[in-house]
């Protein structure tokens, strides 16, 4: 059983926080929050290909993560592969003995940096979810027998202020009834909106709640009401973080983060939370202490 | 229909450059709806290439022909004759349109003035949208009339990713986001149960190409099975 399973089972609030796999082959960067973080936070987080971004593998990054003593989660995105590298991919992982996947079906090619690439979505998130509950089962998605059978703590996205609603609910819904262990939801500023989501999603799939250190040009764009996220920065709050240094928004973002997190924690909102702050540990750590973890 | 646009100009040109004697072969069908490649637009194609040859100093010699369909061989027989005079064939049909006519007996080389772009309809004079992927596997009748794998760039099956934003496309915002769009028209139909089941993955292999129908009705003419 992952340490993020453990944790959620136990009600422990579990901190999971997202690292950047490099745009080549030195790791150093990527994990030196992992060093720096591990035993304060539960788990790190792999992002596959972000933002249609092509970057170092998240097995081959979960594989470092745990020869560094920490517990990876893997992104595994629906945009890249066919249900053969899928399944094959899952079976690395497992074998690696990686048990945390974040299944997401991706951001499209043109969001990327190599928007000629065919966009494969051979499998929807759903549908991975499903091959991913037959492989734990010990059968392929042909219904080929497998020889051991792989052990994976599954989760998958949701979107708290989607518009419409509707949509979404719908797909929660067909995550959850295709077996997701827990959803991590967008980011959310506005923690009315969280609990709101919660309510309307019943008991369930555990709820991670992101936490997210905003960029400058995400405060500016919330300032002029240009911000077009799935997720909404309240002016107010924008108004708070303004700053003309980049770094001094930084700082504000980062106490903004603490008192999310804190806030979540404190009043129940969800079962742990996941934090982005681009992947920086110090800036990580800053947030964690402040948020008095 | 099928939606085709024609070829930058100077593409072209430069696939002509070797010729003297062109024969540009026009398609009356759905190239033509589209104003891609009908007999109006082989006229247009024509006057531009002997301009431009004009203006270059080199000699040229275009003839014009259109046939009904270039997809079937049942107008394709007077272009055996037509092309006698000439190097070189500009073919104005659609992909499918262009293999066949340059699979024909003594057929000259055949290049394509067009780039096929999609099965769709016609929105508005000169408006073409994409509609149809030929899947062979159609599910608009459990999606309200509105085809998760054609109108949703990445052909979800399940529901909408979490890129749409007011009900708009994370890949073009112009766009609706298909999900979207289905849920909101079987909610008014009072029909969203039929979304409700997990769609299964697609079985592409139906889709492996060359793809080859034979009519029930002929099965035994081209020695197919029942």
């Amino acid at each position: 059983m992952s340490k993020l399973q453990e944790a959620l089972a136990g009600g422990k609030f579990p901190i999971v926080v997202e690292i950047k796999p490099p745009k080549g082959i030195d790791p150093e960067a990527m994990l030196a929050p992992v060093k720096s973080l591990n035993g304060r936070v539960t788990a790190f987080s792999i992002p596959d290909n972000e933002h249609a971004k092509m970057r170092l593998s998240p097995v081959a990054a979960a594989q470092l993560v745990k020869a560094a003593g920490a517990e990876p989660m893997i992104h595994l995105t629906c945009r890249d592969r066919n249900r053969l590298a899928l399944e094959s991919e899952l079976l690395g992982a497992a074998a690696l003995g990686v048990e945390n996947v974040l299944i997401v079906s991706g951001d499209f090619v043109n969001q990327g940096d190599h928007p000629d690439a065919k966009p494969v979505y051979d499998a929807d998130s759903v549908q991975l979810l499903q091959i991913a509950k037959g492989m734990m089962a010990g059968h392929d998605s042909a219904g080929n027998e497998l020889k051991g059978a792989p052990r994976f703590y599954l989760g998958a996205v949701a979107i708290p202020e989607a518009d419409p609603l509707g949509p979404q609910l719908l797909k929660v819904k067909k995550k959850t009834a295709a077996g997701v262990d827990f959803l991590i939801t967008a980011p959310v500023y506005d923690l009315t909106k969280l609990q709101e989501f919660r309510q309307k999603l019943g008991a369930g799939a555990a709820i991670i709640a992101t936490v997210k250190v905003p960029k400058a040009a995400e405060v500016e764009q919330a300032l002029q009401g240009k911000l077009r996220k799935v997720y909404t920065l309240p002016a107010s709050v924008a108004q708070e973080l303004k700053a003309d240094d980049p770094a001094e928004i930084e700082k504000k973002g980062a106490a903004l983060a603490a008192r999310l997190l804190k806030e979540i924690k404190a009043k129940n909102l969800a079962d742990g939370v996941y934090l982005k702050a681009r992947g920086k540990g110090e800036l990580m750590a800053a947030i964690l202490e402040q948020a008095g973890i | 229909m099928i939606i085709a646009e024609r070829k930058p100009f100077a593409e072209i040109k430069a696939a002509l450059e070797p010729y003297e004697k062109i024969l540009i072969v026009g398609c009356g069908t759905c190239v033509a709806v589209c104003l891609a490649g009908g007999e109006k637009e082989v006229g247009l194609l024509a006057s531009q290439i002997k301009l431009a040859r004009g203006q270059n100093g080199k000699p040229v010699k275009v003839g014009e022909i259109t046939v009904e369909r270039q997809c079937d061989r049942e107008f394709m027989q007077p272009l055996s004759d037509a092309v006698a005079d000439y190097e070189i064939v500009l073919s104005t049909a659609c992909g499918a349109g262009v293999q066949f006519l340059a699979a024909m007996p003594e057929m000259k080389p055949v290049i394509p003035a067009l780039n096929t772009t999609f099965i769709g309809v016609n929105e508005e004079a000169g408006f073409y949208t994409e509609r149809c992927r030929a899947c062979h596997n159609c599910y608009l009748g459990t999606t309200g009339g509105i085809c998760p794998v054609t109108m949703c760039p990445k052909g979800l099956l399940n529901g909408p990713c979490g890129g749409n934003l007011k009900g708009k496309c994370e890949v073009n915002p112009d766009n609706d986001c298909a999900w979207c769009a289905i849920y909101e028209r079987l909610d008014r139909q009072g029909r969203l149960d039929l979304i409700d089941p997990i769609l299964p993955l697609h079985p592409h292999a139906r889709t492996t190409t060359p793809g080859a129908i034979i009519h029930p009705a002929y099965k035994r003419r081209y020695g197919g099975h029942e």
